[in-house]
């Protein structure tokens, strides 16, 4: 079931930040003197920086879903400390660093910022791969097991089931952030929305700089407003 | 143990262990691990499976692996004066992707078998420098050329991040304060602060350059107390609109912490507001506000990285002077100490408030 009124304020912020970032809105904004960024390359790099934020948060996703699965097994308690370490390391580490440690080794383009994006979207997704698995209760997993469903139709169809809701929660999350944060992108040569901000701040031209500021962020808001209509609400 | 077959494989496959260039800008010529290291590969490689060998006990494994990424560092050293001796003194050599994902998996394994070695391996690496083990690596060569820049960003970086904690903490702790006495202007605060996040950190470092000279331009007077549209103003507020979610949410959380009926007793027995807050609710509201601080300090020394784009200096200079430069040496140079800091800072918080009584 969609559900439009979910989503409907950060769909409005969404439109609101995209005017903002339109060539005549953003000049009379900002009184600038200097050409702004044409709206048609603006859109283009839109699609890219939604392709890249993606490139992004997929594989963050799939390592933090299974590291969540993974770590709440039985046999993979052990793991638990050492991959809630590893998800907190990730994060402290900002993206910017993470794209700088990463050009010398994989040279300039999409590699070091995917790598950024894919390490700080892991914890997000673990996290609320976690504590949805560790909420289901214990009655319910047993009363699965006793009806013959072995550990894997258990995990299938009663735990990640139920846990469903919040690992989607945990998602969304991920994916804003990734969106929000494949802006630096542009420092390692990838065509992102950062691309008019590093200009900008080049040639000392502020309109440019709002223009990838604002459609970045509305971009964010669009990703969240989307997820949110799609995802149906926790009861 | 997936580290070592990573670090291990890394090793083994045709990938560049170090670059030769034939100066710091151009990029290198990739050599393997096998034809830089001739037999002495094997070496790393043992250590490797040796530390991630379950059978042997925990610190075992963990020394192995830390002499494992010793060995690595020591022998591309001695490999790179090898690839050098022929070249012209312009000539660099680098380390490669090979040697990235090698040394990474090396540390993972550390940390996975007893990361107190990781302390040990720090030291090693300390000496292996003194020792001269490692000057003829590029970055080496580019800390040497510029070892009075990197202290002095060193010192900025951390400056910088102390004024944007500071600055954070004057704002968040006041106004997690009243948002807890009122609710509804609390959740505002809140929906207000987590907003600031989705802003792309190098955008709100970049607007803040024309938002301060429009302010500046409406109030000389400004001017005259040192304030600059440029340099270390829009740095510091910038890095600070970013903590003072984490602070703010941990003073909040750490208020209402306390419980409701602890509260209600010392009501009833005749305690003023300020003495409840002093004695019930300050000491359960500290360990969660400590996780917070934590979060925030780490959180400092990574953002204030983007004051270089902004004319603020730190380590961030470093790392974009080095980008536009195409110089990885020095974006390195720029990016490793702020990664240290952060892990060391991380370290450090974490065991204070282990000592604070509570394990976050």
């Amino acid at each position: 079931m969609i559900r439009l009124r979910r989503g409907l304020p950060a769909l409005l912020l969404a439109v609101a930040l995209a005017v903002l970032a339109l060539p005549g809105v953003a000049s009379w904004l900002m009184g600038g003197t200097q050409g702004p960024y044409p709206v048609a390359r603006l859109w283009a790099l839109a699609l890219d920086h939604a392709a890249l934020s993606l490139a992004g948060v997929l594989p963050a996703a799939l390592i933090g879903l299974a590291l969540g699965v993974v770590v709440t097994r039985p046999g993979g308690r052990g793991l638990r400390g050492a991959a809630d370490a590893a998800a907190a390391v990730a994060q402290a580490v900002p993206p910017v660093v993470v794209v700088a440690l990463a050009v010398p080794a994989f040279g300039f383009g999409w590699a070091p910022t995917v790598l950024a994006l894919m390490l700080y979207g892991i914890m997000p997704v673990l996290r609320a791969t976690v504590g949805a698995l560790e909420a289901v209760p214990p009655e319910t997993r047993l009363a699965a097991e006793a009806v013959g469903l072995s550990p894997g139709q258990v995990l299938r169809e009663v735990e990640l089931a139920l846990a469903w809701p919040l690992v989607l929660d945990g998602l969304r999350v991920a994916l804003v952030l990734a969106v929000a944060t494949a802006a630096v992108g542009a420092l390692a040569g990838a065509a992102t929305l950062g691309t008019p901000i590093v200009i900008g701040l080049q040639n000392q031209n502020a309109v440019l700089v709002l223009q990838g500021a604002a459609a970045t962020a509305s971009l964010a808001f669009l990703a969240e407003a989307l997820l949110l209509m799609a995802v149906p609400a926790r009861e | 143990m997936i580290p070592a077959l990573v670090a291990i494989a890394a090793l083994l496959l045709p990938l560049p262990f170090l670059g030769v260039a034939p100066n710091r800008l151009l990029p290198g010529e990739g050599v393997t691990a096998i034809a830089a290291l001739g037999p002495w590969v094997a070496l790393p490689v043992a250590l490797l499976a040796l530390g991630a060998w379950r059978r042997l006990p925990g610190w075992v494994g963990a020394a192995s692996a830390g002499l494992a990424a010793l060995a690595l560092l020591g022998l591309a050293g001695m490999a790179a004066g090898e690839r050098l001796a022929d070249l012209a003194p312009a000539a660099r050599a680098s380390f490669g992707a090979g040697f990235w994902v090698a040394m990474v998996g090396a540390l993972a394994l550390v940390a996975m078998r007893g990361a107190w070695m990781g302390v040990a391996v720090a030291a090693g690496a300390v000496l292996l420098l003194a020792g001269g083990w490692l000057d003829q690596l590029s970055l080496v060569v580019e800390g040497r050329a510029r070892a009075e820049a990197l202290r002095g960003a060193v010192l900025t970086h951390l400056a910088l991040a102390g004024a944007a904690l500071g600055l954070a903490l004057l704002v968040a702790v006041p106004l997690a304060w009243a948002g807890f006495r009122q609710p509804r202007l609390g959740a505002a605060l809140g929906a207000a602060l987590a907003g600031v996040q989705v802003v792309p950190a190098i955008a709100l470092f970049a607007l803040l350059i024309p938002l301060l000279a429009a302010l500046l331009r409406a109030v000389p007077a400004l001017r005259d107390l040192g304030l600059g549209a440029v340099g270390w103003l829009p740095a510091v507020l910038a890095t600070a609109a970013y903590l003072a979610l984490p602070l703010w949410r941990s003073v909040s959380g750490g208020l209402a912490s306390a419980d409701p009926a602890a509260v209600q007793a010392a009501e009833a027995m005749g305690m003023t507001e300020g003495r409840i807050l002093a004695e019930v609710r300050l000491p359960l509201a500290l360990p969660v506000f400590a996780g917070g601080l934590r979060v925030a300090v780490v959180q400092a020394i990574g953002l204030v990285t983007l004051g270089g784009l902004v004319g603020a200096g730190g380590l961030g200079a470093l790392v974009f002077e080095g980008l536009a430069q195409f110089a990885t040496d020095l974006m390195l140079l720029g990016a490793l100490p702020i990664l240290l800091l952060a892990l060391a800072a991380d370290t450090l918080a974490r065991a204070a408030e282990t000592r604070l009584g509570r394990p976050a």
